[in-house]
């Protein structure tokens, strides 16, 4: 007990400033993935929902395996899956970037098609209707009636999404890539301060991610009044 | 080609609509003149709506066809239902909840449709929303989104949506029972001016002050087929078959 206490009394985050440097890098690295990853998970996740409801029966069912399975499986071994096992098949080595990129892309599309496929879904009969009635083709209800309604009403749930992904790319540091989490976890090894370093690590990731939720919140409610009809 | 002195507007034969074993219209028959307001009335589930969502091609059929100012319009051929689309394309419908797309501005819910299959020049199609919008009073709402009107305006934007597109025949299906009472007659308003200027209307209401003072004629569906078929005054009034009579008696009994 009295160790303890003396193990509190010695908290001091001082020693951190000098590595603030090596912090922002990791930062600025978690950052640079999570906004290229977000991308290409856009346009996959979009896909994904349009493929899932495909009327060629394979192509739907190959989808959903696709989306199933990156769902059911944790990321982690996505990760080392395709850091390990993905280089043997391709011939080539990956660098722990790409591997990180193509991992939470694929993932990230993976969970993003559930969000672009809610939004569909919301859609009622009704607009299908007034479209139909309008004389407007397959491609033109697509593109102007229901595709910007289903991104709408998906804007908020994909936000979180990303911010899901800020979140899992902690996981990279497994790699050996120096984001946040890998400086984070090398400058407790070298300081053994472990309590300080992650109460720090902690704090940018929240710092970065609530202000994030909090507009998701927001754009919820501004979405959902405009399209209340 | 088609001559509106002697050939009926729309000439429905033998509609049957049946849901797997649910028979929803049962041998529909009927003829529209040019010019005429045809309000069609009955009990719920009597094959009221079915009937103008058969009309707009939104619902297929089980037997039966529609000519449409002399030329083929909806044929059922072997349980398959075939719609011309070009003919199609003289329908407009209003439907019982507006239906305008939420994420669209007033003037680009009217101007959609004309720009993207009509093919209309986008400055064409403005002028013409414009106009439209400005005869039913609604020109400052031109820029609004559907959730900032109230009922009555965004049923008013449904009808001048459809008008961009100079139907032949107007379907109105519930057009009003969505509405707040205040908000009625101003929708009401509206179809009476169309009305005016004769353009042909299919209507389903159960606003039976409405349907007498719009109509030039009065159709009593009831389990699937039409049961009675006259003016106003005599459906309305003093109706020929008792179930028909029934049906208004209690009707307006409620409302009176």
């Amino acid at each position: 007990m009295w160790r303890g206490f003396e193990g509190i009394m010695k908290i001091d985050f001082s020693f951190l400033s000098k590595y603030h440097e090596a912090l922002l890098m990791g930062l600025g690295t978690t950052l640079h993935l999570t906004v290229i990853c977000f991308g290409f998970a856009l346009v996959l996740g979009f896909a994904l929902a349009l493929l899932r409801g495909s009327k060629i029966a394979p192509v739907a069912w190959a989808a959903t395996l696709y989306v199933e399975f990156f769902r059911g499986t944790p990321v982690l071994v996505q990760l080392f899956w395709i850091f390990y096992c993905l280089p043997i098949f391709l011939g080539t080595e990956l660098s722990n970037f790409t591997s990180a990129v193509v991992c939470l892309s694929l993932y990230g599309g993976a969970i993003m098609s559930e969000s672009f496929r809610s939004g569909l879904k919301s859609i009622g009969r009704e607009q299908y209707d007034a479209a139909h009635a309008l004389g407007l083709g397959p491609w033109t209800r697509t593109i102007y009636v229901l595709l910007p309604q289903a991104v709408l009403r998906a804007v908020p749930v994909l936000l979180s999404n990303g911010v899901g992904l800020f979140k899992e790319s902690a996981l990279i540091s497994a790699v050996g890539m120096a984001e946040l989490m890998f400086i984070g976890s090398t400058i407790s090894n070298r300081t053994a301060r472990p309590v300080e370093v992650f109460t720090v690590i902690a704090l940018i990731y929240f710092l970065v991610a609530f202000p994030l939720t909090r507009l998701v919140a927001v754009l919820e409610r501004r979405i959902l009044r405009r399209l209340a009809i | 080609m088609y001559d509106a002195k002697t050939q009926p507007l729309a000439s429905l034969r033998n509609i049957h609509k049946a849901y797997g074993n649910l028979k929803v219209l049962s041998g529909i028959d009927l003829d529209m003149s040019p010019g005429e307001r045809v309000v069609v009335i009955g009990p719920s589930g009597g094959g009221k709506s079915t009937l103008l969502r058969i009309m707009m091609g939104l619902e297929q059929i089980t037997e039966g066809s529609i000519e449409f100012e002399g030329q083929p319009y909806i044929t059922a051929l072997n349980g398959k239902t075939r719609i011309d689309a070009n003919v199609r394309k003289k329908m407009g419908m209003v439907f019982q909840h507006y239906t305008l797309f939420p994420h669209l501005s007033i003037l680009n819910n009217l101007m959609l449709a004309a720009v993207k299959t009509r093919g209309m020049a986008r400055a064409e199609a403005r002028d013409k929303a414009m106009q439209l919008l400005a005869r039913l009073g609604l020109e400052d709402k031109a820029g609004a989104y559907p959730s900032h009107l109230s009922g009555g305006q965004k049923q008013r934007v449904a009808i001048a949506r459809a008008l961009m597109l100079d139907p032949q025949l107007m379907l109105f299906d519930e057009v009003t029972s969505a509405l707040d009472p205040e908000l009625v007659a101003e929708v009401e308003q509206v179809m009476l001016e169309l009305a005016e200027q004769r353009l042909p209307m299919m209507i389903v209401t159960h606003d039976m002050w409405f349907a007498r003072n719009i109509a030039s004629r009065v159709i009593f569906c009831a389990g699937g087929v039409v049961v009675e078929d006259g003016p106003p005054e005599q459906v309305l009034g003093d109706p020929l078959n008792p179930r028909t009579r029934e049906f208004i008696q209690r009707v307006f009994h409620i409302h009176g």
